[in-house]
């Protein structure tokens, strides 16, 4: 793989990448991934993170300190600990379902479900570090306009949507990104402790395809192809995003 | 807020299983890493083992240098953090407060990186240490990991909510921005940076896949790594020992967040700014 002299080959490693049915599974994949994040790790944590900081009046700190916690442990740890969790023979969420006659499927060698399982397993550590920092935002928010909301009596959605996200906005772009990184970057420690890309590549995204092109296949340009690709297509989604969306970021000053 | 005293019944439910999902799998691992392997798997549920025994951690001393694996690591994460967190601070307040022609472009090229698949990085990153004689050697590990897109990122984004009124009237004192970062955005900024920095510290400390490329002897070898060791060679077989080695690899990332949390958390709930 290492060899000093390589054929130039051109596009064809391109051109065979384009022709391969896999990458486009793949492809399909790793947008499924991001999204089951988006969803599970920016609205819910924003979600959460308004009401711990408004709604509730005690236990706030127990909450932020419980649920922070898995964000300090490796995702190596976390995924060999949740091998035995999910277990569906002999773990201890199979027995639990057993009790109501519900029968764990094997997830990782079915194909939908390996992709939300891992996604879970993943969430489950960046869960907490998300709603954190968004958690800081939003208390960071003036209480003046807050209270000038109470005062108007603004129903709480309202407030939700109008006044405390568009204020922390910056913050919230950072998560909306750095979420993308995680479920294209960080899902590789799952992958490999748990499928090994699934069953039949069911639960491969990009970045694992890449991987295993290069160290399992042999096939450097490939997977150097592959990597290439990822890069401009998330060029492409990091410029959209500022057009469009940086631009209704609310800084404080500009 | 005043809500709806039911609403927020709810609600608190919705966190109360949100908690127990999340701290779970920390209780699962340390009650099971004081089972021997047999009793774990007669009784995987039970939370509180019957008979708790320590062997798992003996046992642990035994088949691998820990000590030594647990300095490494440490120094390996404290080395990281430091030389990331300066680099970003620096790039970050350069991005925004020294705008010249390429700091867009820049930028973007920062983020970027973040998205760069590490296997198109591995080999080229994976030679060149060879041929600075750097490997199987903590150095090794380190080098390539010393700056990160990411945090410059959340430095950019927290240091542009700095009101820039501040800036600009130090400015007119003609301070020179070396003073401007150390006497006004630092201490501004000092909660951001402290949880970035433990948030990098953490991080560096779980990093497993570059490490696992470069280091080789037992010796050398961070905690993630050890752990490996011991699914590959029994796999599956002991569970316990797995569990137990999982509790020392988690530990001190957990105790440093026990110990820091009133900081970490606390000082979110400031605003330096207002």
């Amino acid at each position: 793989m290492i060899r000093p002299d390589k054929e130039f080959v051109g596009l064809k490693n391109y051109i065979d990448l384009f022709m391969n049915p896999v990458f486009y599974k793949v492809l399909k994949n790793t947008f499924l991934y991001i999204l089951i994040l988006a969803i599970v790790n920016c609205a819910i944590p924003y979600i959460f993170a308004f009401v711990c900081h408004f709604v509730f009046e005690r236990f706030k700190e127990f909450y932020k300190i419980a649920i922070f916690m898995p964000a300090f442990i490796s995702l190596v740890v976390g995924s060999m600990i949740f091998m035995w969790i999910l277990n569906p023979l002999s773990g201890p969420v199979a027995l639990l379902l057993r009790n109501f006659s519900i029968t764990l499927p094997v997830w990782n060698i079915t194909e939908g479900l390996a992709i939300v399982v891992i996604s879970l397993i993943t969430s489950w550590r960046v869960f907490g570090y998300n709603f954190i920092i968004l958690y800081a935002a939003v208390s960071g928010i003036a209480p003046d306009v807050i209270e000038a909301a109470k005062l108007d009596n603004v129903p709480l959605y309202k407030v939700f949507k109008d006044i405390v996200m568009p204020m922390s906005s910056a913050t919230g772009l950072y998560i909306f990104v750095i979420t993308t990184v995680m479920g294209l970057q960080y899902i590789y420690t799952p992958i490999s402790v748990l499928t090994k890309g699934g069953p039949n590549d069911g639960s491969s995204n990009l970045l694992y395809l890449s991987y295993h092109e290069a160290f399992v296949v042999f096939n450097s340009g490939n997977s150097a192809a592959i990597s290439m690709v990822t890069i401009i297509l998330f060029a492409i989604f990091i410029v959209i995003l500022f057009k469009f969306v940086e631009s209704r970021v609310h800084y404080e000053n500009e | 807020m005043k809500t709806n005293k039911l609403v927020q019944l709810l609600w608190h439910v919705a966190f109360i299983i949100t908690v127990l999902i999340l701290l779970y799998p920390i209780l699962f691992a340390i009650a099971n890493s004081f089972k021997t392997n047999a009793a774990a798997f007669a009784a995987i549920l039970r939370l509180f083992p019957v008979e708790p025994v320590v062997d798992n951690y003996l046992a642990l001393f035994d088949k691998i240098p820990l000590v030594h694996i647990i300095t490494n690591t440490f120094t390996v994460a404290a080395i990281i953090t430091m030389v990331k967190l300066i680099t970003a601070f620096c790039a970050a307040y350069a991005l925004v407060f020294i705008p010249v022609r390429g700091s867009k472009v820049l930028y973007f090229l920062f983020l970027l990186s973040m998205f760069v698949p590490f296997t198109a990085t591995m080999i080229p990153n994976y030679l060149t240490v060879s041929a600075m004689n750097l490997n199987d050697t903590l150095m090794g590990v380190i080098l390539p990991q010393l700056v990160t897109g990411s945090g410059i990122f959340l430095l950019h984004q927290t240091m542009k909510t700095i009101p820039i009124a501040i800036i600009d009237a130090v400015k007119l004192d003609d301070i020179g921005h070396f003073k401007i970062m150390k006497d006004i955005v630092l201490p501004l900024l000092k909660p951001q940076i402290i949880s970035t920095g433990i948030w990098l510290f953490i991080g560096a400390w779980n990093e497993y896949v570059w490490p696992q490329l470069i280091l080789k002897t037992k010796e050398n070898y961070t905690l993630p790594l050890a752990l490996q060791l011991f699914v590959s060679e029994e796999k599956g077989s002991n569970f316990a020992l797995i569990m137990a080695m999982s509790v020392v690899t988690m530990i001190i990332p957990l105790l440093l967040y026990l110990i820091f949390q009133r900081q970490i958390i606390g000082t979110f709930t400031s605003s330096g700014i207002k």
